[in-house]
């Protein structure tokens, strides 16, 4: 259940521990992007029917951004890895 | 006037709660150092005599985060000491002011925590000396177990009372 997360630091939390970001997948455009590229970025949204990863802030526990991978319809949580330590190729 | 104001403990006006198998006191207003260092806690709490601090206890606080605390109240040379013994590693934040112990004992102790808190503590999850930063109704806290049936809560200072008065009426029911 995406009610329940389970912290690579902290261990199993309810959601109301976290703050949610939204989309994880999304690449921030260049400085000197198009207007339309950053019009995209910044407005336009998909609504995934399935899988979808999200970044999920453990604000009232260890304060890590986490990258949760959850399905929208089940509510079932797949992966959770520290956001950081991802990007810096570690499994978290 | 004095130069300067004086301290006043947070909850100076709160008195010990002892009810049917749960105490609630609050608890001295000593040091409470956050370090912050890609280290582990074992080599921390080595350091510890070394800095001069033997008799404080290390808790995690997150990822490669802990806070160092005892009842014994430090100056500023003896927070030095273990910032400069961290020096190159880590990074060491007084925060002796900023936050507050209470501690909640007996045996009823674990059940009126989790009236608040979604941490298992179950003693097989969170054995004596495990640490949590977690919520506590709306507030912040983090949550230390120091001995099979006492647990200690460390909280901002401004949410130090509200606290203990939510724990007094819990106690109470
Ligand atoms: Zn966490």
């Amino acid at each position: 259940m995406a009610s329940l997360i389970s912290c690579p630091h902290c261990g199993v939390r309810p959601k109301e521990e976290f703050t949610i970001r939204g989309d994880a997948s999304l690449a921030r455009p260049t400085g000197d992007a198009d207007a339309g590229v950053w019009y995209d970025y910044v407005y336009l949204r998909d609504n995934p029917k399935g899988r979808h990863k999200e970044y999920w802030h453990h604000s009232s526990g260890c304060r890590r951004w986490l990258i949760v991978e959850r399905d929208t319809v089940s509510h079932a949580v797949h992966t959770v890895s520290d956001a950081a330590l991802a990007k810096l190729g570690g499994a978290a | 006037m004095p130069e300067r104001p004086e301290h006043k403990p947070a909850l100076a006006d709160k008195a010990t709660v002892e009810g049917s198998g749960i105490r609630l006191e609050p608890l001295p207003e000593g040091h409470l150092l956050h370090v912050i260092g890609a280290f582990d806690g074992d080599s921390l709490a080595n350091a510890l005599p070394t800095a001069g601090l033997a008799t404080s206890t290390v808790r995690a606080a997150g990822y490669q985060q802990w806070y160092i605390t005892g009842e014994e109240s430090l100056p500023p040379s003896r927070i030095a000491l273990l910032a400069d013994h961290l020096k190159g590693r880590g990074f060491v934040s007084d925060q002796s002011h900023g936050r507050i112990r209470i501690a909640l004992s007996g045996p009823r102790a674990a059940d009126l925590l989790a009236q608040g808190t979604a941490v298992d503590l179950d003693a097989a999850a969170f054995p004596i000396g495990q640490s949590a930063v977690t919520l506590f109704g709306h507030v912040s806290v983090q949550l230390t177990r120091t001995q099979a049936a006492r647990f200690e809560l460390t909280v901002l200072r401004s949410f130090a009372e509200d606290l203990y008065e939510m724990l007094e009426h819990a106690a109470a029911t």
